[in-house]
């Protein structure tokens, strides 16, 4: 393995590598069929490596398995971040980072020529002058220099206010130690804080899915085109075939909101889809690249219809399989009163607006109009123990729920009760 | 704008420490500062460069390393990391930790950079419906004094009204604040002395506190939050199966990421899923895993295995009646 590199240059290859490691934890060498044992050796010895403090091992008879152990109870940070942090780079790249920022420092303004002078007189190193112009128009790129206009000579400076204010304003590192574990592009919020030498020590999660991390890039290029109002062509890997074997397909599509599931992390692309005049939503992790396309002109409209559909959304899903436009469930639940009130409670809190009735002592109905009852059927399957009955004009979302109770009875060899 | 960019990288982390110190250094005591920042395998990439001048930003004088730099490093925020925070700025919670004039100052000085997101872009769809007054004046005031303690290791006189309806008075340490976004609410992990110099971990809804008073005294010694909350699970985890069909298993790893878990194959289709839990997580996992139906079967512990029974017995009493 004399090949070997710590860092890479690209970040989607690696991403699969990693989700699959997360999200399976069990493959070994030989699952990893579509891929030479050298590529295997290497992306394994790699993810070792940057996640070392969280890798178990475990030895069975076909070779060893590495698995993430990660408890989000346990831990102040997503260890997934540390795979942002290995982008490689060249000699010249690191020395001229940290050279031009202390040149620079103190409210300098120079050109790259007399940067390049400083270099040589100050740290007796010598750069060739369109280097050390390239590092600097890419830094003024990025927003680490400034890049202005003396006459007609170009010049580059620094401002470190911001930096200086943040790193005295302990109330704002608080709060980028809380939104790095629980808001969106928490790798930004670790790395700002990682600048600030201000670790975690505060927040933890409860419910955090680590992995959805590295979406971050497909979500940056979905935000971009969303405020720029513009219809994106998308790259989708199919997931319904296996996670390393789906085949790729495109969809255009205008991209309007990013649903979120607070159970799975899970995040989707809702888009407005002009072929097929629908809104559609695509799994993040099932994007492979987003391409931008044309400047949308029925933005705000589409934005607004969206607003007024998603009062019928309970998931992710704008129609069913019976090809209702709508679909109502009803569910008759018993709710001994006044003990399991709070069963009231959480029909209330998770029941997105759908009704509560009390129609006799302990008993409650529930009901809710939605585009697709099959999204439901997770939800009501947390009240079994509880329901009385359970009705949909959705037929088969009916049978499938009392299908699998059936199933479940079977499983556990749940009988009757003869008294 | 990158978000994976070299300027954020692990190397340049610890190269920023290494060059910041003031007094030369050693090449163990370079080695040891990769061994505790970088990967696993870092110093084997970043010595050479040193040691070869390929990176000259040290000068050297026999053995020692001295930076070249003329101060500290301080990297300018990037266009990105300037975008996140104009974000940041907008959102719910942020009035927990900044006050008014503050949040004016940090507006002002990025007046000219536009959010990475708008609150509006993002939607929760499965979000509870009564999160935590993050607007409430008391609220807010309750939420700074933990944050204070917490950091300080201070103790704190809660008083508080338990989900039972008592009221409850007692001295705690505030170990983290945890939040759930599920709930949108946050929760206090709180360590209260339990005799004989031990100490436990107890649980408390932030919106359910009725005030608090910093007490002077602090914690005497480090307890270790992580061995508390694991000496609370179960001896026995929850031991799942899954069949691999309709993309079960996927469904199911994402699903229970948050836990600590192990799943390991056991036939051509099949794989065995172990998970750790307590007592105050039990229900939810109860939940959890009834809503996946049939897709998952409970082959122990005996205890969870008898409430999911008890549940299915009950139903179907209902059902049959």
């Amino acid at each position: 393995m004399s090949d070997f590199h710590e860092l890479i240059g690209s970040f989607p290859k690696t991403r699969e590598y990693v989700r699959d490691f997360f999200v399976y934890g069990f493959k070994t060498r030989n699952d990893f069929k579509d891929k030479s044992p050298r590529t295997y050796d290497n992306e394994r010895r790699r993810l070792e490596s940057w996640l070392s403090p969280y890798i178990r091992k475990d030895y069975v008879s076909n070779g060893s398995n590495i698995s993430l152990a990660i408890d989000s109870n346990l831990l102040d940070t997503n260890p997934l971040f540390r795979v942002w942090k290995t982008k490689s780079f060249t000699d010249n790249d690191i020395v001229l980072h940290f050279l031009i920022l202390d040149l620079l420092r103190n409210g300098r303004t120079m050109t790259a020529e007399e940067i390049t002078d400083g270099l040589l007189t100050e740290y007796e190193i010598l750069f060739d002058i369109q280097t050390v112009r390239r590092k600097c128009n890419s830094y003024a790129k990025e927003g680490l220099l400034h890049k202005g206009k003396s006459g007609k000579t170009v010049i580059f400076s620094l401002d470190n206010s911001l930096a200086v204010q943040l790193k005295s304003n302990e109330s704002m590192l608080d709060a980028l130690a809380f939104y790095q574990m629980a808001g969106h592009f928490g790798i930004i919020g670790n790395e700002l804080a990682e600048q600030m030498d201000y670790p975690n020590r505060t927040f933890r999660v409860k419910h955090s899915f680590f992995v959805h991390t590295l979406e971050d890039e497909i979500l940056f290029d979905l935000l971009n085109a969303m405020n720029a109002e513009i219809e994106v062509q998308l790259e989708i890997k199919s997931s319904r075939n296996g996670s390393r074997s789906g085949t790729i397909h495109t969809a255009n599509c205008i991209p309007l909101q990013i649903f979120i599931s607070t159970r799975s992390g899970r995040r989707f692309l809702c888009g407005y889809v002009s072929r097929s005049k629908r809104f559609t939503c695509f799994r993040l992790d099932s994007i492979k690249r987003v391409c931008p396309m044309e400047k949308s002109e029925i933005y705000e409209e589409l934005a607004e219809q969206l607003n007024r559909n998603r009062q019928k959304l309970w998931g992710v899903s704008f129609q069913n399989d019976e090809g209702h436009h709508l679909d109502t469930l009803t569910m008759t639940l018993q709710i001994m009163e006044p003990d399991e009130n709070y069963i009231l409670e959480r029909l209330k809190r998770e029941g997105k607006g759908g009704t509560v009735t009390r129609t006799a002592p302990d008993t409650y109905v529930y009901e809710i109009e939605v585009f697709d009852c099959n999204e439901l059927l997770p939800w009501v399957r947390t009240f079994i123990g509880r329901i009385l009955s359970l009705q949909c004009s959705a037929k088969s979302v009916e049978q499938r729920f009392y299908r699998d109770l059936e199933t479940m009875y079977r499983m556990y060899h749940i009988e009757t009760e003869t008294n | 704008m990158e978000l994976f960019s070299e300027i954020y990288s692990c190397y340049y982390q610890v190269l920023r420490h290494l060059l910041s110190g003031r007094n030369a250094v050693t090449i163990q005591d370079i080695r040891n500062r990769i061994c505790d920042e970088g990967f696993e395998e870092s110093l084997l990439s970043i010595i050479p460069k040193l040691e070869s001048g390929a990176w000259d930003l040290f000068r050297r004088d026999g053995e020692l390393y001295l930076s070249k730099l003329a101060g500290p490093v301080t990297v300018p925020l990037s266009d990105l990391q300037k975008s996140y925070l104009k974000a940041l700025l907008s959102d719910s919670r942020i009035g927990l930790f900044l006050e008014k004039e503050q949040l004016e100052t940090l507006n002002d000085m990025l007046s000219g950079t536009a959010p990475l997101w708008k609150p509006e872009q993002f939607f929760y769809y499965d979000q509870f419906s009564d999160p935590d007054p993050y607007q409430d004046e008391t609220y807010r005031r309750n939420f700074r004094l933990l944050l204070h303690a917490q950091k300080k290791n201070q103790y704190v006189d809660i008083d508080y009204n338990s989900p039972g309806g008592s009221r409850v008075h007692h001295y705690y340490v505030p170990a983290r604040l945890e939040y759930s976004i599920k709930n949108d609410k946050f929760r206090l992990l709180a360590l209260k002395q339990a005799g004989h110099g031990k100490m436990k971990l107890e649980i408390l809804n932030v919106a359910r506190i009725q005030s608090i008073r910093p007490a002077e005294k602090k914690l005497s010694a480090p307890v270790d939050l992580n061995s508390v909350i694991r000496a609370s699970y179960y001896k026995e985890p929850l031991k799942l199966h899954i069949i691999n069909r309709r993309n079960a298993l996927e469904r199911a790893m994402l699903h229970f990421a948050n836990y600590e878990k192990n799943t390991t194959k056991i036939g051509e289709n099949t794989y065995e899923c172990f998970i750790y839990y307590n007592q105050s997580m039990e229900t939810e996992l109860l939940i959890e895993v009834m809503s996946f139906g049939p897709m998952l079967t409970v082959i122990g512990n005996d205890k969870f295995l008898n409430s999911l029974k008890t549940r299915l017995q009950r139903q179907m009493s209902l059902e049959r009646v």
